[in-house]
């Protein structure tokens, strides 16, 4: 209801008083998370507003979705703007963008960590698995207990993707050292695990951990959104006990906690959110078998510095993750999801 | 103080009399005979010859209780099958209560045999302090919650604003701390904030005569939209400044810290943990026990009755009121001042729960009390399950707390009556 507030400015058409050439607007729709979810909504937005500095024409405005009803209506407000450049954020809001595409043929639309039929929508997506993947591998080589633990904020793909990339960094770990490192809270066999069915509450978020760090995991990844703030501030409070990965934006600009963070799996959406605008902006039409696939290759998906791990993290095991990075590059170690956008 | 019996809420419910065969005690020792032999029978063939462990520890660590998935899961099954067939005989009414529990817990532990039981390997154990500390923390917003919902509907006022008043004092608690520098100074705002929507609630339901659960969910709205607002436009702008509260430290009670299991699970916590349970009692022997809860219950049953003995029916009103946004606002900082900082509706429907579990706990502080461990358990039991990689979908487990509640609501609570004036306005004429 707030998120309002910023976008409700009158449609500028017809009036006498505006400016004489037409400004290009971008308008971004958030998921449930809200813009300050400090995760992939904020990410986001800094592309809109990377793009806006970039080019003076471009002017951008944002709604946040507060129900996964509202993102019907938020698309729908921004048609009737006639913004120019709809952004949907989130997997979750495939179908509704699907269905005000297919009504608006000519709008041209965005959607992050989606991709649906038809053409004019134009899907970023993140095989995020890579990075997390070099993610499980630190983490594995991290932990004292043997034992690291994931958890998710929803059984949806965006997520998931994540978690299997996570469990099999550490299975290849296992694997190269002949060690049994353990991963609680996801088993990538049968896709089931811990969920806290929110993207908000840190409650939720350290109520899971608490339990993985009493089953015996000393480093946790939470793919939770805002939720996971509730393991890092739990993690930083533990005095050392535990600690935690991040995902989605370096943990060390979005939370609070970075001492207690070993690295983050990054997604650059801002990046390619600013390409899909500026793009847009400079008169290209987006299509969807344009869309954009992030990789570690194209620095669309990374892993963030240690920052205050830094000298925690053995020489050795750094090389080998970058060893490992160009490996994953080249193709030689394979990373597969069920969940890695097709 | 004068010691004055009257008729309570809850002997009024149990006076009501069975009829039939099928009374309430064949009823529910029927529903357990099923439950125990479902346990046995199912649980036992998915059990696994593995030990399951619980460990009185926080971790794996420790001396623990074992026993033999499969064994464990028969054993308790049959226990609970017992139970419930010494009920159907339906001449145990006298011991109603403690097979009641004994047939509902031996069912749970069935379950849990088998599922420790089947987990991978390595994670055959549950650490029981973690499960009771888990439990304790996740009820204690609804414990703050209930208590401010008894105070309310005992006088006559129904409160639906639990969550905003916890919201509010989320939020009051974590800038005012965050610029004081010190926890105290935002607990008494967080106080302070919980009873601001509680002034509003008194004011327009008593002297306004507006619709209570109307207005309940109006200042919800009202609290979520100007935390949100504050939030955006003062916390997120500079979050040091403002939202970046300071924390109460943990407390260890000497002696009794050192008990196995209970020690460092209720006897180790912040202040929010002893005063919440503080609170349960003093409030338990204020209603029943004091001049104040017999004229507080007196409002809420009969205000004529009250008026004419000269009881200031609206005065106790205002002031019972405003004292259950205070404890409300209080459980709100126990999010605030003990681990998180504030974000946009962080509360999340936790003062519904509340609610019901006043309704849940019959409108009494202890019965509250009850009904939030009981939800917190539920909760603490799915996380653990998805923990341990169970076989029950994640999907699935989401849901148990609440399933769970409506059960035990439906099934083992029975007919509840709230206070005779509760949500009704009193007008002196």
């Amino acid at each position: 209801m707030l998120g309002a507030a910023a976008c409700g400015k009158a449609p500028e058409e017809g009036g006498g008083t505006s400016p004489a050439a037409k400004k290009f607007t971008g308008c971004m729709v958030t998921d449930v998370g809200g813009i300050d979810d400090k995760s992939f909504n904020t990410s986001a937005w800094k592309g809109m507003e990377a793009a806006k500095a970039a080019n003076s024409n471009i002017e951008i405005r944002n709604v946040s979705s507060k129900a996964e009803a509202d993102y019907t209506p938020n698309l729908t407000q921004f048609v009737n703007q006639k913004c120019d450049f709809i952004l949907a954020v989130g997997g979750l809001m495939e179908d509704a963008t699907s269905k005000i595409a297919q009504a608006n043929p000519d709008q041209q639309f965005a959607l992050v960590d989606g991709k649906v039929a038809e053409s004019n929508v134009f899907p970023m997506q993140f095989d995020t698995a890579q990075a997390a993947f070099l993610a499980g591998y630190v983490a594995a080589g991290m932990t004292k207990s043997g034992k690291v633990a994931t958890y998710g904020g929803m059984k949806i793909a965006p997520v998931t993707i994540f978690m299997d990339g996570f469990a099999d960094g550490v299975a290849y770990y296992n694997q190269q050292k002949s060690k049994n490192v353990q991963v609680l809270g996801w088993n990538k066999a049968t896709q089931n695990g811990s969920f806290t069915n929110d993207f908000v509450k840190q409650d939720e978020g350290k109520k899971v951990s608490d339990t993985l760090v009493a089953q015996g995991a000393d480093i946790i990844m939470p793919v939770a959104g805002g939720a996971g703030q509730g393991t890092t501030a739990a993690a930083q409070n533990s005095g050392g006990k535990y600690s935690a990965i991040w995902v989605d934006v370096d943990g060390c600009e979005s939370t609070p906690n970075c001492p207690a963070l070993i690295t983050t799996v990054v997604k650059n959406i801002p990046d390619a959110v600013k390409d899909a605008l500026l793009k847009a902006a400079g008169g290209s039409k987006l299509t969807a078998d344009q869309g954009t696939i992030g990789t570690l290759e194209n620095n669309g998906v990374s892993i963030a510095p240690y920052h205050d791990f830094d000298s925690k993290v053995p020489a050795e095991l750094k090389a080998e993750v970058d060893k490992l990075k160009q490996d994953i590059i080249a193709g030689t170690v394979k990373v597969t999801s069920a969940a890695q956008p097709q | 103080m004068t010691a004055v019996s009257t008729i309570t809420v809850d002997e009024a419910t149990a006076a009501v009399p069975a009829a039939g065969f099928w009374s309430r005690d064949r009823k529910v020792g029927a529903g357990l005979v099923l439950l125990g032999v479902l346990g046995a029978v199912l649980f036992g063939a998915l059990a696994t010859a593995q030990p399951a462990r619980f460990t009185l520890s926080e971790d794996s660590g420790g001396a623990a209780l074992e026993v033999g998935g499969t064994t464990g899961a028969v054993l308790f099954g049959l226990i609970a099958a017992l139970a419930g067939g010494a009920l159907l005989t339906g001449r145990a009414h006298r011991w109603f209560a403690y097979l009641l529990g004994a047939g509902v817990v031996g069912f749970v532990l069935s379950f849990l045999c088998w599922q420790v039981s089947a987990a991978p390997a390595g994670q055959n154990f549950m650490p029981l302090v973690n499960v009771v500390r888990g439990t304790f923390l996740l009820a204690l917003p609804l414990i703050f919650g209930a208590l401010a919902g008894v105070l309310c509907e005992r006088s006559g006022v129904v409160n639906v604003a639990i969550e905003g008043q916890l919201l509010m004092g989320a939020f009051s608690g974590a800038l005012v701390g965050t610029m004081s520098g010190s926890p105290w100074i935002g607990l008494v705002a967080a106080a302070a904030g919980g009873a601001l929507i509680s002034l509003l609630l008194a004011v327009f339901a008593i002297r306004y005569l507006v619709d209570q659960v109307v207005m309940g969910v109006v200042l919800n709205l009202l609290a979520l939209g100007l935390t949100g607002f504050l939030y955006e436009r003062l916390m997120q702008q500079d979050t040091k400044a403002y939202n970046q509260p300071p924390h109460f430290p943990v407390w260890r009670i000497p002696l009794l810290s050192d008990l196995p299991v209970l020690g460092p699970a209720l006897f180790t916590g912040t202040i929010f943990l002893f005063l919440a349970i503080a609170l349960v009692v003093v409030i338990q022997l204020g209603l029943f026990r004091t001049r104040w809860g017999l004229r507080t219950r007196a409002v809420g049953e009969h205000p004529q009755a009250a008026d004419t003995l000269g009881v200031r029916v609206l005065g106790l009103r205002y002031r019972n009121v405003l004292l259950a946004g205070a404890i409300a606002g209080i459980g709100g900082a126990s999010y605030t001042l003990v681990i998180y900082t504030f974000t946009k509706n962080m509360i999340g429907g936790k003062g519904f729960i509340a609610l019901a579990a006043l309704i849940f706990g019959r409108w009494s502080p202890v019965g509250a009390l009850l009904a939030a461990l009981f939800f917190g358990f539920a909760d603490q039991l799915a996380t653990y399950l998805g923990a341990i990689d169970s076989v029950i979908p994640s999907e699935f487990l989401a849901m148990l707390p609440y399933l769970a509640t409506i059960f035990a609501v439906a099934g083992l609570v029975g007919r509840v009556r709230a206070p005779a004036a509760d949500g009704k306005p009193y007008i002196k004429g």
